[in-house]
């Protein structure tokens, strides 16, 4: 059979162009990042050999440090260079890598869901219920302090579900779910701020300042082993709901007449994105900015399809989240700054250059 | 059992409702009240009536969007209630009214959504899914427009992609709301005409709301007019449309001459005051 056979079939074929620059483009910019956070700090490597030492077969190849990395455990002695490049710079690019692709499907999702491009991982309360989690946990649960970021992702979700209780009337609308969003934040937001007043101690104060702005440092394979099977979960229940969110964009009276259960799919949808944005939480803090201008990037360029859209956030998420931490790290070396700071400052004066650059901005 | 209508399953595109009562939540009477009908199948039936007198309304009940307070909505012998969501969406194909806004969209990928209901969790669109997208896109004759984003669009071309969606869902049974408010005479008249190429050559039921009267009798086979959410009329057009229906229903008077082009409606005025509108 030639091609000419099936010319319709393929005007569906979901792999496009645009989506290779996507992907193609954003895998240099996670590898161009990596080497610099591999190669620059208290102990400077070359890229080369920085590279190399990523490569190294002793540790590429060897059973025991995998399952030291990724099961936890003591990590065979190597040299320092080893160690420094694969205990300490490895998995902070890694833990930006997944925190930086949970946070654009996330946001992908809740753009969709709520049929508004302004939505971000967080409109639904999760940044809300995590931050007033990490400010309950440092100020009343001292005990806890292991478990914050446990704490963080539950209270994310708590404040989901909080959010879809009330917008809840016989079922939801997307307005009603934003509104009840700002009111669940407003409300969180000021206990949180309330509490903030309690701490005395500085270093606590930074501390709870670096989760809810969001940041990678100190980020180890303990994060890396804590995010990556939420990652796969969330990535691919994504992927599988794509046609699911195509036809929740043609607004909820469309899908439901073309056979969709448009509450069980929402919900469902929704707890898909809160569970990624609730796990990068978990590792990172709360990041904002990511998974609200990746996906409209990505939108831009590769279209409306979801497959397409996801699989692009997959990619481009991580190389803002990782573009951004090689900046925090190294913007005022030796000091560091929280990474949600970064990608606020790229974040926000891109949004606002395609607000004023597109009238459409906003729209489906 | 021993329920007339919850007998034999057959798939013909008929549709009926039993006393069918329907209200919105904050509503204080019922938007349509106890109305039985049969729509005829392979027939153009015309939902006609004032404003608020429950044409939207009775369509929603037809296509299981409201829940019926009482009676129910039969579709090819079974409730309607009583099919799951992709069933019914390969068997009805509704309409709305009004969009939402999806200007990126291009057309041909908003007529490929019309095969929601026939393809699988994963799977690419078949053959059968190509037929019937182009045979939609070729019925409503905008294959020329297929790879423009619906913001490119005029209204009248917009609603005819929304149509061809529709028509991609293949169903036995068409309910439109108002397919052809707010567009020009072209555009109305090839809605229009594309519904009466798929009663004709296709065999589909089609049930239309439609606001313009006139309209309704020249297209419609069987007209069905309502009043507040009651049937006050019901036959072929040229039967029913009186000048006496005009001012009970629509409270207007009017002269009505009926030729071979259909039913021709003089309005004059206003009748005063609506003593027919209790809703006032």
């Amino acid at each position: 059979m030639t091609s000419e056979d099936h010319p319709p079939v393929d005007r569906f074929a979901w792999i496009t162009r645009e989506l290779g620059i996507v992907v193609a483009g954003s895998s240099f910019v996670v590898l161009v990042a990596a080497t610099l956070q591999l190669s620059f700090g208290a102990y400077p490597l070359s890229a080369v050999a920085a590279w190399r030492t990523l490569l190294d077969p002793t540790v590429l190849l060897s059973g025991g440090a995998w399952h030291a990395f990724l099961f936890g455990g003591p990590v065979p002695a190597y040299e320092t260079g080893t160690l420094v490049t694969w205990t300490i710079r490895l998995p902070r690019v890694l833990v930006g890598v997944l925190v930086g692709m949970n946070l654009a499907v996330s946001g992908a999702i809740l753009q969709a869901v709520t049929r508004n491009e302004l939505a971000s991982p967080f409109v639904l309360g999760v940044s809300s219920g995590a931050g007033l989690a990490v400010l309950l946990t440092v100020v009343v649960f001292t005990g806890l302090l292991p478990y914050l970021p446990l704490f963080a992702a539950v209270g994310g979700g708590v404040a989901f579900l909080l959010v879809y209780g009330i917008a809840w009337q016989g079922g939801t609308s997307p307005v009603r779910l934003v509104l009840a969003g700002v009111i669940v934040s407003s409300v969180f937001g000021s206990v949180q701020t309330g509490l903030f007043l309690l701490l005395e101690d500085v270093g606590v104060i930074q501390s709870v300042v670096a989760w809810t702005t969001g940041s990678l440092v100190g980020a180890d394979w303990a994060q890396v082993r804590m995010i990556l099977p939420w990652t796969v979960v969330a990535v691919g229940a994504a992927l599988l709901g794509s046609r699911q969110l195509n036809v929740l964009t043609l607004g909820e009276r469309t899908a439901s007449s073309l056979g969709m259960s448009v509450e069980h799919a929402r919900f469902g949808l929704s707890g898909v994105a809160v569970l990624a944005a609730a796990a990068s939480v978990a590792a990172a803090g709360i990041v904002g900015f990511v998974g609200l201008v990746v996906p409209h990037i990505v939108r831009r360029l590769v279209g409306t399809d979801h497959k397409r859209l996801l699989a692009g956030c997959v990619f481009a998420g991580p190389a803002l989240l990782t573009a951004a931490d090689a900046g925090a790290r190294l913007a005022l070396n030796p000091a560091q700054i929280p990474v949600g700071i970064v990608t606020g400052l790229v974040g926000g004066p891109y949004f606002l250059y395609l607000m004023r650059k597109h009238r459409d901005f906003g729209g489906f | 059992m021993g329920d007339p209508t919850s007998g034999t399953d057959v798939d013909d595109g008929s549709l009926s409702t039993v006393s069918l009562t329907l209200e919105y939540p904050n509503g204080e009477s019922p938007a349509v009240d106890g109305v039985s009908l049969t729509v005829d199948p392979a027939r153009i039936t015309a939902l006609v009536g004032p404003n608020g007198s429950g044409k939207s309304t009775l369509l929603k009940g037809l296509s299981a969007q409201l829940e019926p307070r009482e009676g129910r909505t039969v579709l090819d012998g079974r409730a309607v209630a009583t099919y799951d969501e992709t069933e019914l969406a390969r068997r009805l194909g509704v309409l709305h009214q009004e969009m939402d806004e999806v200007a990126r969209l291009r057309v041909e990928e908003l007529v490929a959504h019309g095969r929601y209901p026939y393809r699988g969790f994963l799977e690419r669109p078949s053959e059968v899914d190509i037929d019937a997208i182009e045979r939609a896109l070729s019925l409503t004759d905008i294959e020329r427009l297929r790879d423009r984003p619906l913001a490119d669009l005029s209204g009248g071309q917009r609603r005819l992609a929304w149509l061809a969606m529709v028509l991609a869902q293949d169903t036995d049974v068409l309910l439109l709301d108002e397919p052809t408010t707010f567009l020009d005479l072209r555009h109305q008249l090839a809605v229009m005409d594309v519904i009466c190429e798929l009663r004709d050559n296709v065999g589909t039921t089609v049930v239309v709301v439609l606001h313009d009267i006139e309209q309704a009798a020249r297209y419609a086979d069987e007209m069905v007019v309502l009043s507040d959410g009651v049937v006050a009329a019901r036959g072929p057009p040229a039967e029913i449309v009186t000048a006496d229906l005009l001012a009970d229903v629509f409270g207007i008077e009017a002269t009505v001459e009926t030729d071979s082009q259909g039913v021709r409606i003089r309005p004059v005025r206003p009748l005063s005051p609506p003593s027919h509108d209790r809703s006032l």
